[in-house]
């Protein structure tokens, strides 16, 4: 899967392209909206199947890329990259055919993500159900189990442990985690994800053994068996 | 009254009313000098008059007084007659003090009225000069009328006649003075109402433009429509000159907010993109596999400082686009409780967290209302979390939705340390803080802009946010919002 990124910030379009490029898409980056629009509308154009678009570019804007894109009748699916987090802008930027955006500064993962809905990738789509040792977790139910026994949870424990159960094994760090069940940037002063996982390690670890979650002294979380 | 022209009218009404009473009374008392003073020339002249007659009468004849036929002496008749046509009070007296002759209306008195006047008559004159005695006053008890009367004796009449004593009642005199008093009255009730609408009129008219300019001004200065000017009338009077000055000021204005503008637009860009950069970098490094925790630790200290500084960024690019009045706001219909109810439960967590008991009250009822949800929950949040900061263990902290006089009312209560009188106004200026040694030693300081955010928000969906607070007791925040435009 081919994707070409457009963004004059080199730092930035350095890391989306290695970013992308550890996630395992093929990525072409470019530096400036002419020579955008010349690769996704040229002769080969047609080989990418994402662009990802700064919206200020040096000659030509992005605003104006999408357009010309559009007017091409180019029907690429476009994620915008925006600083601008006022929402008539977004709400301008899908009007001219964006298919989505994400406002800097981004957490990777959300980019990630959306390259990941725009692209329809087949494997790219997470499991129903996550499994660790016994603890079961069903996304789209949104039931929880362990060892087939029904576990309550409110909505931001669900979240958390969804979150820890999608990448267990890996340390997730608090801002991480807080970031992913509070959807913005919410800084709430106290470490707020203590406390759910303090709920959760009675839910699910109480009386219990093995203990599924470990605490990963001034970092954050890990789920693993 | 708050308006400058309520207050012209005011103190226009107030010195014309002065003036027209100092007139008044003036001329009150001189009216009523000037009656008396008429009044007394008459009596005396009907005194003199009276008494010439007399004089007269005896010189050509020798005799004018005779016996009636009850044997007691009186004028003659020729004489009588003559002054039967005297008006007021006459009364004639001999040497010995007997009544002589009587006028019609001292004759019409009745009896114990009649005896007082004779009374006054026959008090011995006692060497008084005939022409210059002042008038005497003397009410008629009871009830009776009040008499300024002058007594003159006649020697010229020969031996048998007295004095002769002219009054009149000063009635007629007090009928005058009260007719003046009742035309003042009616004139100042009259002339009043009209004077005060005139000035309040003309007070208004003055003003006019001074309104018009504050209107104008008004509009302009919304944020939308720095470019405008006011008209500047072509007269360089006061108030041209206060429209040329308004204008040199919004065109300095129109100037910063432009740089402004361009400012933040910049700034969010130049800022957000390194933030971008380190955010990026940071969590490539964090989710990378294996990391010792000496590496992991440093790194998610420095991506809870990216997200501080993202969210301040963020929080100062809100109120900058505040300030410009581009209410940003994305509205749908939403039903506020289970904003509330989400912000409820991590108020929850916070609250265990910090040994606080919360209770969260919520209608039974849909409230459905159009509004941006992220920045209501943002608003909702706020006032939680900051409510469970400054409440000390042990305390209480309860929200509660409901409605009100057709809003929406959102509270927030705490049992917790309060808010100083003093520093109750400042509570939603941007970077205040109630006690910075405090805030300090807790965890997390906060940017400080979280209560002027929360105002906006409540102001951009046309409502309100209030704060009650007593120091040592708790505190509450409310907010208020329209049930929906349409």
């Amino acid at each position: 899967m081919k994707i070409l990124v457009i963004e004059d910030d080199k730092t930035v379009g350095e890391y989306v392209r290695r970013g992308l490029d550890e996630a395992g898409y093929h990525v072409d980056l470019v530096g400036d909206g002419d020579e955008g629009l010349r690769r996704a509308s040229g002769g080969h154009g047609s080989n990418y199947d994402i662009m990802v678009l700064d919206l200020r570019l040096p000659k030509l804007s992005g605003i104006d890329v999408l357009r010309t894109l559009r007017d091409r009748g180019v029907g690429l699916p476009v994620l915008v990259l925006t600083a601008q987090d006022s929402v008539d802008f977004k709400v301008q930027a899908l009007r001219m055919g964006a298919d989505d955006y994400v406002t800097k500064p981004f957490a990777f993962e959300e980019l990630l993500a959306r390259v990941e809905a725009l692209g329809r990738r087949p494997k790219a789509i997470a499991p129903p159900t996550l499994k660790v040792n016994g603890l079961v977790l069903d996304t789209g139910s949104r039931e929880v189990t362990r060892d087939g026994k029904r576990i309550e949870l409110t909505p931001k424990e669900y979240a958390v442990l969804e979150y820890l159960m999608r990448h267990q094994g890996r340390v997730m760090s608090r801002t991480l985690i807080t970031e992913y069940a509070w959807d913005y940037h919410f800084d709430p002063g106290t470490n707020i994800v203590d406390v759910v996982i303090t709920r959760l390690r009675k839910k699910i670890d109480h009386a219990r053994e093995p203990k599924l979650i470990h605490t990963v002294r001034g970092v954050g979380y890990v789920v693993r068996a | 009254m708050e308006s400058i022209r309520g207050r012209l009218t005011i103190w226009y009404a107030t010195a014309l009313i002065l003036s027209i009473a100092v007139f008044a009374v003036v001329l009150y008392f001189a009216r009523r000098s000037a009656t008396y003073q008429d009044l007394d020339r008459r009596i005396q002249s009907e005194a003199d008059l009276s008494a010439g007659i007399l004089a007269e009468s005896y010189r050509a004849r020798g005799v004018i007084v005779e016996k009636d036929t009850a044997g007691r002496p009186v004028l003659t008749s020729e004489v009588a007659a003559v002054l039967e046509v005297v008006p007021d009070f006459l009364l004639v007296t001999s040497r010995d003090g007997s009544l002589l002759f009587g006028s019609p209306d001292a004759r019409s008195l009745g009896f114990a009225q009649f005896e007082q006047v004779n009374a006054l008559a026959r008090q011995p004159p006692s060497g008084v000069p005939a022409r210059s005695a002042a008038p005497g006053r003397y009410r008629i008890s009871p009830n009776g009328p009040t008499l300024h009367y002058v007594i003159r004796q006649v020697p010229e009449a020969g031996g048998q006649i007295g004095a002769v004593l002219a009054g009149a009642d000063t009635r007629s005199a007090e009928l005058q003075i009260n007719q003046l008093v009742t035309t003042i009255v009616i004139a100042f009730l009259v002339g009043i109402v009209p004077a005060v609408l005139v000035g309040r009129w003309i007070a208004g008219r003055a003003l006019e433009p001074v309104d018009n300019m504050i209107t104008e001004v008004r509009e302009i200065t919304d944020g939308r429509s720095l470019h405008r000017r006011l008209p500047v009338p072509m007269q360089q009077d006061e108030l041209g000159r206060l429209a040329a000055t308004l204008n040199q000021m919004m065109t300095r204005l129109e100037r910063s907010f432009t740089a402004l503008r361009r400012f933040t637009a910049d700034a969010s860009h130049e800022l957000k993109t390194p933030l971008t950069v380190v955010r990026a970098g940071v969590e490539r490094a964090i989710t990378r596999p294996d990391l010792p925790p000496e590496t992991l630790v440093p790194l998610e200290e420095t991506l809870q400082e990216v997200n501080r500084m993202t969210e301040l960024l963020e929080a100062l690019l809100t109120l900058a686009r505040a300030d410009e009045g581009r209410a940003d706001l994305h509205k749908e219909s939403v039903d506020i409780r289970e904003i509330i109810e989400e912000a409820g439960e991590t108020g929850e967590l916070l609250a265990e967290h910090a040994g606080v008991a919360i209770d969260i009250h919520l209608p039974a009822e849909p409230v459905v209302v159009p509004v941006d949800r992220s920045r209501i929950r943002q608003l909702a949040l706020n006032l939680i979390e900051n409510a469970v900061k400054y409440t000390p263990r042990g305390g209480q902290v309860s929200v509660e939705l409901g409605s009100h006089d057709g809003r929406v009312v959102f509270s927030v209560a705490d049992t917790g340390i309060g808010i100083a009188p003093g520093d109750l106004p400042h509570v939603f200026d941007r970077f205040w803080r109630a006690d910075s040694a405090r805030t300090r030693t807790s965890q997390r300081a906060g940017t400080g802009l979280g209560l002027a955010i929360c105002k906006w928000i409540a102001e951009a969906h046309g409502g309100t946010i209030d704060v009650q607070s007593r120091p040592g007791r708790g505190t509450t925040f409310t907010v208020g919002l329209p049930r929906g435009e349409r």
